[in-house]
């Protein structure tokens, strides 16, 4: 479903992603996890459209993202990390917006818009300009509007920042039951605590690499240090007193 | 949210099963419905909530076309009458220049809203065409660019179609004319603007300087040729053959703004009969279609253009790494740091700040740069324009009228919104030992003395040029001084009484009602320093100085002519100054205190 076939990104001299190869296959929920500057951001914004990859190829559903973007947005909803609205449009016409854009028929749309609104308890301000939202209520808003054409492959940028304790345990119900369904999610978080509990597979990446790939057990098996705790596994492999090259654990 | 997981669940095929990709026209008509609500529901919201500030815009902007139209009127009803065949080439001379600031507005204004805005960072992940996008954030960037071309050009358009006595004709063909020009150069900066940020993104700042220095060479060499070598007595029928003749470049036929004014005259021509008139139409319409044709060829380039390049370069500029800076402090930061007393220590450390701010923000400066460097170069070459004495007094005053109001564009711009930009980061300065009123006293440094060296400055140059005497020119760098001290305590102390902590965009936080506020206050302040500063001034240079006779002796002109008269008159200056500083200042402190961000 996702597939990144030996992506480098390179900023200048700075190489941000390398030689990333990495498949994500139907109903996988992957998780990302890394320390600040390791390439996770590049990665999702290659994994969207908005970045290009120096070399190599990202596919999602078989697209191209440089060769044909349109086709593989078809298949990709997107939570930014910082959700973006417009701020003169209400909830529920920035939701008509994305149908319309994602060319959905009428009663579909008008179908899904009302049970994403109901879904996400939007209804209350659903009529309110999106200027008077909170961080909250838009990234609720962004998550309906994600989910709306049914994609089959779901980007989630730090997707808990801003939501309450509530809204996150409905976000992982809803996150589990989609995936049971053939969603594929791809997750950047720096919450470890919900990798842990949700993700099928984790992958580590420490200055642009790829350090750990695999479940969380096969993590713990691969360390072999006496913990069952997913914060000193991750703290051991992105420990920045490690110089030199990157070991991978896999 | 609700506690069901999912009210409709996933259709277990692809999205393709329920999902298109739109054609183009319907993607055109989504971004025409979105334009429209989101005007729709901005108009709303100023109807509802900034009626005042929507009224006074109004206002102010048909006093302003009014201004102009008259001003038009009598230029054109007197061009007419002694050099008709001038018309041709103001209108050249004036499209021409209008053309090469869209070519650049238009590019930078589309470089902010293709590549580094949130819309087109959302637009990027939706499965919309390049070309549509970049069609909809150039119609945003076309329209912010030329918007004041309609409002400085139709009152001038208008005004010469009745001077002419032009037919209806002329009037239904203005707008498509203004439009259907106003495309090719917006389309031309937009090509420019995609094809430097994809084939050489590192270089476009370098690539845009050299642009802008090449034109501003080429425009400062075309005025100062144009002025320098002109003999003839101001606004003489000599003088205007003499300028004009050196401003021929501008009619080359193979430029826009050729085609537009040709049009445009042969709009307005008035046949003799009909033969002649339908003639004259026939060619308004051939330049009109020739503009039209232009426009839409250049739309189809940058169309393609956008498809293949809009993605390679919003990527490429998203890679670069911004440069970092080798010298953490400059010297002139640390000098003035260091300057003064430890207790003053943080207001210089903030006035420092700001000092820093502004160096790094390009739109501050290069606006400042631009604006005071025409005005310079204006003042530069007043003495070329030969006024006669009687009007050197009155043009010396305008001109600090020009500048005080200049200046107030910018305290009301960038220096307003400093208080409601500083409320956002507030947990920042909130737990530094820093009294509230040192932050307020800070800004109000920074504009003071910002502002006083290139006003004053300018002031010195206008006089020095137009040959004013030494006791005129005190009393112009006296009313500059007060002027900046008043324009800063009103931009400071209404951004500090009406702040705006919600909004991250020091553009909207100047245009909202604390803006707009400030910005009429200190056009009134403006108003009535040179006003009172230039009445008693104005008559004694005519009554001593040229030895004019226009006032009678005894009287109370007469008076208000002599030194007591002018004393008095600077007295209130400085009062009026005094009053514009620290009423809104001693306002604007005591909300700051109470402000609770």
């Amino acid at each position: 479903m996702i597939e990144f076939d030996h992506v480098t990104r390179t900023y200048g001299p700075k190489t941000a992603v390398s030689d990333l190869t990495l498949a994500i296959p139907r109903g996988e929920l992957f998780a990302l996890l890394g320390p600040n500057g390791a390439g996770k951001t590049t990665t999702i914004k290659m994994l969207v459209g908005l970045l290009r990859p120096s070399r190599g190829a990202v596919r999602v559903s078989g697209f191209d993202l440089v060769k044909d973007p349109r086709s593989a947005h078809l298949h990709i909803g997107y939570v930014p990390d910082e959700p973006t609205l417009y701020e003169k449009l209400t909830g529920r016409e920035f939701l008509w917006f994305i149908a319309d854009m994602f060319g959905m028929p009428r009663h579909l749309a008008t179908q899904r818009i009302a049970a994403e609104i109901e879904h996400f308890e939007l209804g209350e301000f659903a009529d309110d300009l999106a200027e008077s939202y909170s961080l909250g209520m838009r990234q609720r808003l962004v998550f309906a509007a994600s989910l709306l054409h049914d994609p089959d492959v779901l980007v989630l940028d730090e997707p808990m920042v801003g939501l309450d304790p509530r809204s996150v345990r409905i976000v992982k119900d809803l996150l589990a039951c989609r995936t049971r369904e053939g969603m594929t999610v791809f997750m950047s978080t720096h919450t470890l605590a919900m990798a842990e509990e949700m993700a099928d597979r984790v992958g580590i990446m420490v200055r642009g690499q790829l350090r750990f790939l695999g479940t969380v057990g096969e993590l713990r098996e691969q360390i072999a240090i006496e913990t069952t705790s997913l914060e000193q596994l991750y703290l051991e492999i992105t420990d920045p007193k490690a110089s030199g090259p990157v070991r991978e654990f896999r | 949210m609700s506690d069901t997981v999912s009210a409709l669940p996933r259709s277990g095929g692809s999205p393709a099963h329920s999902c298109r990709l739109l054609s183009i026209d319907a993607e055109s008509r989504l971004f025409l419905r979105l334009r429209a609500r989101v005007a729709w529901s901005s108009l709303r919201s100023m109807l509802s909530s900034a009626r005042l500030r929507l009224s006074l815009v109004i206002l102010l902007s048909a006093m302003f076309w009014a201004s102009l139209y008259g001003l038009f009127a009598e230029a054109f009803a007197f061009l007419d009458s002694l050099h008709a065949e001038v018309i041709s080439l103001l209108f050249n001379a004036f499209f021409s220049s209008l053309m090469v600031m869209l070519v650049f507005s238009t590019g930078i204004l589309l470089y902010g809203g293709l590549y580094c805005s949130s819309e087109a960072r959302l637009l990027m992940t939706l499965p919309a065409r390049e070309d549509s996008i970049y069609a909809h954030k150039f119609q945003e960037a076309m329209w912010f660019a030329s918007w004041g071309f309609i409002l400085l050009g139709s009152p001038m358009l208008v005004a010469y179609g009745i001077v002419r006595h032009s037919e209806w004709t002329y009037f239904a063909l203005l707008l498509p004319f203004m439009v259907s020009f106003v495309v090719i150069p917006s389309t031309i900066g937009s090509i420019c603007c995609m094809a430097m940020v994809a084939w050489m993104p590192r270089l476009r700042v370098h690539a845009l300087t050299a642009c802008l220095l090449a034109m501003s060479g080429l425009g400062l060499w075309l005025a100062w040729s144009a002025l320098s070598s002109v003999k003839a007595d101001s606004m003489s029928a000599a003088w205007f053959e003499q300028t004009f003749a050196r401003l021929a470049i501008t009619e080359q036929k193979l430029l826009p703004s050729w085609w537009l004014s040709s049009g445009l005259i042969e709009a307005a021509r008035v046949g003799a009969n009909d033969k002649e008139r339908w003639a004259a139409l026939r060619e308004a319409i051939s330049f009109l279609a020739l503009l039209v044709a232009n426009g839409m060829l250049l739309q189809l380039l940058a169309g393609w253009l956008a498809t293949r390049t809009y993605r390679l370069g919003y990527s490429e500029l998203a890679g670069e790494v911004p440069a970092r800076r080798q010298r953490p402090i400059g010297w002139f930061d640390q000098m003035l740091m260091n300057a003064g007393s430890a207790a003053g220590r943080p207001l210089r450390l903030l006035v420092v700040k700001d000092l820093r701010l502004f160096r790094r923000d390009i739109s501050q400066w290069s606006q400042f740069m631009i604006f005071f460097g025409l005005l310079g170069l204006y003042f530069f070459n007043a003495r070329s324009f030969n006024y006669n004495n009687a009007y050197a007094s009155m043009i010396g005053f305008l001109n600090l009228a020009v500048v005080g109001l200049i200046l107030s564009t910018f305290t009301t711009r960038f220096v307003f919104p400093m208080i409601s930009l500083e409320g956002r980061r507030f947990w920042i300065l909130g737990l530094l030992p820093v009294h509230r009123d040192q932050i307020v006293w800070s800004k109000f440094l920074f504009s003071f003395f910002g502002g006083l060296l290139p006003c004053c400055g300018l002031v010195l140059l206008s006089d020095v040029m137009l040959g004013l005497p030494r006791r005129a020119i005190i009393i112009h760098e006296v009313c500059c001084v007060m002027l900046c001290m008043g324009l800063s305590g009103i931009a400071v102390g209404l951004g500090a009484k009406m702040p705006d902590l919600r909004e991250s965009s020091p553009a909207k936080i100047s245009s909202g009602f604390g803006g707009t506020l400030s910005l009429v206050m200190s056009s009134l302040f403006i108003m009535l320093v040179v006003v009172t500063a230039a009445l008693p001034t104005h008559l004694f240079l005519a009554t001593h100085a040229f030895g004019a006779t226009a006032v009678a002796p005894g009287g109370w002109l007469a008076w208000a002519g002599s030194t007591p008269g002018i004393m008095t008159s600077l007295s209130a200056v400085v009062v009026l100054g005094l009053v514009a500083t620290f009423v809104p200042l001693a306002l604007g402190l005591r909300a700051f205190r109470q402000l609770e961000p």
